[in-house]
């Protein structure tokens, strides 16, 4: 039984040339869960809309869409509201009320029941979600993923049968994301409901997957089961970009050129490598020690901090070394500090014991804002909050104040030009996209020629191409001779950029090494690509890593 | 959680607000009495705050407003002695003790007042006759806290980047602007969202209901009769001239009678009534406890 059918959709926005979407055509059947994925601006957050006619974007539509066999315009508003949730990216944006309790009740008032169906209901998805312990909480105290489940609660409370959800985990740490995943996947099994989802994080995604649809600039490139799309997109084009946004055991074996069956889990990818590839002779490389010879742009010795007299510590005895040209990312769960440290280190806060030395100078010698010209400078979590200006140019040449005209514009230019961000010049901040905010953020602050960088979660939110433009960003910056310090926790983003990691626990570094080694080492902690190759290359971290010891071990065994 | 929280939003404003009421319009001694005993009673009981740290207020100031109606006003046929040549009469000396019952009481009730009522719980009551009002208040009080968040990140990322934070004041005021337009901006944009959501959710259609998760129960519909009933008594009672009492240009005898003896008990009824609610759901509970 099909509950949703697309038929030939096309959709232009006001003023512009390009469809942003062409000729798209699928069914969905009741039951189903459907991924939608896509590397950003390719059409899904348009599609999405389209089929919740209430946030339908103005602009030309033609073709058809069938809820329940019957045109998306012939049913009323009243079954549409309750019949198709949505779920938006932001946790925090959805938020209407102040109470938990009002939030959950706000969809049911809107429809217009009775109070003691409101109460019903309400108590029942508070009950399914585990709401019950912050039922009277205000809404404004709960944590990023409590404000996501709470979202998903109460569109689930006036009972859709097809839920759309557009990039729900994209604010969320990774633990909370495969919470939010897990609660999704209950929903779909348990009550049948329907379900799909715009993601780029697809790790926990894909497998659970009835079916996966893969977008490319405004139509469909791929439509089908998880285990054939790595197939499907290696036939389009070798190595086309949406393969890098694929889970691990997904990626190793289209790179390895794997035949059969397609393995999706960590699990499924460990067994096919175990029984494909056999180990190949180490060549036993010494390792040479990176940190020999370089000079230290940032050091932390013994730093404690504290929020108030009487807060717990949140650094207890931090200390840590950044070098001149290297990344050193700091990972950590939650809530652990590791942002905290960041503001320490960037002088935000002042630690109450210990030493910061930057630049080989202790933090308190830097008078006024002398620190931030030309030697540090802080990119926070949130891009958004970089901007005050209504375009990015103006937002740039604010840091420029001091120059003449003439060279605040060649600095300007010239710095766009090096991160490509040229063409968003005289857009909006707020109307970039997360990947291009987080460039031009970025731009932004290099413009005071920091020495020493410090970077808090960039790939929040971003999909694989502009993780992979930002990777290339920062190593063009390392090799400039600047200082990275990075808090992340994107394992595989890490593995691929850093050049030492280090773990943040319980408000100290506990273990620290080359990135190689520091996810070698960990048993849990650590690169999917590791998990799945661990029994038989236990030093290959990142899916290259993984593809090329399987080439390897193939040219010793023929 | 105390017993009287629990009682419906609706029935608990219409107790405080009788129960000032009378307090507040009807001067008799006795009436005075309850009220102040009543609303005494009802914060030790509750526990409501710390008595210790409140004597050192109440006290001082009870004294103060006794002793300042006898020093003004000179009205009343009995003067004890001559201050400056004014007299001081018992008539004022005695009304200024009534005056600081009246205000000591009317206070402790308003203590008791904010104590019980939350905002919720007002939201609720406002929500009951302003149904639209309730979710603007309600969305308001959402939106406060994540704006004032939202700013102090802002201000910390622009510190971060070394940006407006110079000695200069010029450079201090400018940067204060840039931040607060950025976050003009930046509520627009976070709204567009929010009725995004609300839309989704069917916000807009006919007919909307308002959900609260107060329920009005026999229990507090009992309260509220109960209520009303004994403040029809009191003021039917003084409306009849029952408990009429002056206290110039002589104090009138207190005439006790039937009429005037149900008045009082009827008021005290109405004073203790919080009180007596504690004491019954306190004893339930030993008792239930020496079952256990």
């Amino acid at each position: 039984m099909e509950i949703l059918r697309i038929e030939d959709l096309s959709f232009t926005y006001p003023e512009t040339q390009d469809k942003a979407l062409d000729g798209i055509s699928f069914t969905v059947d009741k039951g189903q869960f459907i991924v939608i994925c896509g590397s950003s601006g390719c059409g899904k957050t348009t599609l999405l809309r389209l089929i919740k006619k209430e946030l339908a974007p103005h602009g030309e539509m033609s073709g058809k869409i069938y809820i329940d066999n019957r045109p998306q315009e012939e049913l009323d508003d009243r079954t549409l509201a309750a019949d198709i949730g949505f779920v938006m990216q932001n946790p925090e944006n959805q938020i209407v009320t102040d109470k938990v309790w009002h939030e959950l009740a706000f969809g049911l008032e809107n429809l217009g029941e009775q109070t003691s169906v409101i109460r019903r209901r309400v108590g029942e998805m508070a009950s399914y979600f585990g709401i019950q312990d912050w039922f009277r909480k205000a809404t404004d105290q709960l944590s990023g993923g409590q404000k996501q489940l709470l979202n998903l609660a109460s569109v689930m409370v006036m009972q859709p049968r097809l839920l759309i959800l557009d990039e729900p985990t994209g604010q969320l740490d990774p633990i909370a994301a495969a919470d939010f995943i897990a609660t999704l996947q209950k929903l779909n099994r348990e009550l049948g409901v329907t379900i799909i989802i715009a993601e780029h994080r697809l790790e926990e995604v894909f497998p659970i997957a009835d079916k996966v649809i893969v977008m490319d600039k405004a139509v469909i490139s791929a439509c089908a089961e998880p285990r054939e799309i790595a197939g499907i997109l290696e036939d389009i084009s070798h190595g086309h970009p949406m393969l890098a946004g694929l889970p691990s055991a997904v990626r190793i074996f289209a790179m390895t050129g794997g035949k059969g069956k397609c393995p999706l889990t960590v699990r499924e990818g460990r067994d096919h490598i175990e029984s494909n590839f056999k180990p190949v002779s180490e060549s036993k490389e010494e390792e040479i020690s990176q940190t020999v010879g370089k000079t230290v742009g940032a050091e932390l010795k013994n730093v404690w901090f504290r929020y108030g007299r009487d807060e717990p510590d949140i650094l207890r005895g931090l200390s840590l070394k950044a070098y001149k040209g290297e990344l050193l990312c700091i990972l950590g769960g939650n809530g652990t500090g590791k942002t905290t440290a960041l503001n320490v280190i960037s002088g935000l806060k002042k630690a109450y014991r210990g030493k910061i030395l930057i630049g080989g100078r202790k933090i308190s010698d830097y008078k006024g804002n002398s620190l931030y010209r030309g030697m540090l400078a802080l990119l926070p979590q949130d891009p958004q909050t970089v901007f005050v200006r209504d375009s990015v140019r103006a937002d740039m040449e604010e840091l420029l104040a001091d120059a003449a005209k003439g060279e605040r514009e060649r600095l300007v230019a010239q710095t766009a030009k090096k991160l490509g961000i040229s063409h968003l010049l005289d857009k909006h901040p707020y109307d970039l996209s997360g990947g291009e905010q987080q460039k031009c953020a970025l731009a932004k602050i290099l413009l005071s020629q920091p020495q020493i960088l410090l970077i808090d979660e960039p790939t929040k939110g971003l999909d694989a191409a502009s993780k992979a433009e930002l990777r290339e960003l920062l190593r063009n910056m390392k090799q400039e001779g600047r200082t990275i310090i990075m808090v992340t926790h994107d394992v595989e983003f890490a593995a691929e950029c850093a050049d030492r990691c280090g773990l943040f626990f319980d408000g100290e570094i506990i273990s620290e090494d080359s990135a190689k080694k520091f996810f070698a080492l960990n048993n849990f902690y650590t690169t999917a690509a590791n998990r799945i190759a661990r029994g038989v290359y236990p030093d290959a971290v990142t899916c290259a890593d993984v593809a090329e010891y399987c080439k390897k071990s193939k040219g010793e065994n023929v | 959680m105390k017993a009287f929280d629990e009682i419906d939003p609706v029935a608990a404003a219409v107790y405080f607000v009788s129960v000032m009421l009378v307090g507040m319009f009807i001067s008799a001694p006795m009436i005075q009495l309850f009220s102040l005993l009543g609303a005494a009673a009802f914060c030790l009981i509750g526990g409501r705050g710390e008595i210790k740290s409140d004597l050192g207020f109440y006290i001082p100031m009870f004294i103060m407003i006794a002793l300042i109606n006898p020093l003004f006003s000179h009205n009343g046929v009995t003067p004890l002695f001559f201050l400056n040549g004014n007299p001081v009469t018992l008539e004022a000396v005695i009304y200024g003790i009534v005056l600081a019952v009246m205000m000591t009481g009317i206070l402790l009730w308003c203590r008791n007042f904010t104590k019980v009522m939350t905002s919720d719980k007002l939201l609720y009551i406002m929500g009951r006759a302003v149904p639209a009002l309730s979710l603007t208040v309600s969305m308001a009080l959402r939106f406060v806290p994540m704006f004032k968040r939202q700013m102090k990140k802002v201000s910390a990322a622009q510190k971060g980047m070394g940006l407006y934070s110079s000695k200069s004041y010029t450079d201090r005021i400018r940067g204060a602007l840039r931040v607060f337009a950025a976050m003009v901006s930046w509520s627009l944009e976070n709204a567009m969202e929010t009725s995004c959501a609300m839309k989704a959710r069917g916000y807009g259609l006919k007919g909307r209901t308002n959900f609260a998760i107060f329920r009005f129960t026999l229990r507090d519909c009992i309260f509220t009769v109960t209520t009303l009933l004994l403040l029809a008594a009191v003021i039917g009672g003084y409306a009849l001239g029952y408990i009429d009492f002056y206290y110039y240009p002589r104090i009138s005898a207190a005439d006790i009678n039937a009429g005037s003896a149900a008045v009082y008990v009827s008021f005290a009824v109405m004073a203790f009534l919080p009180f007596m609610i504690e004491v019954k759901e306190a004893l339930k509970w030993k008792y239930f406890v020496s079952k256990i």
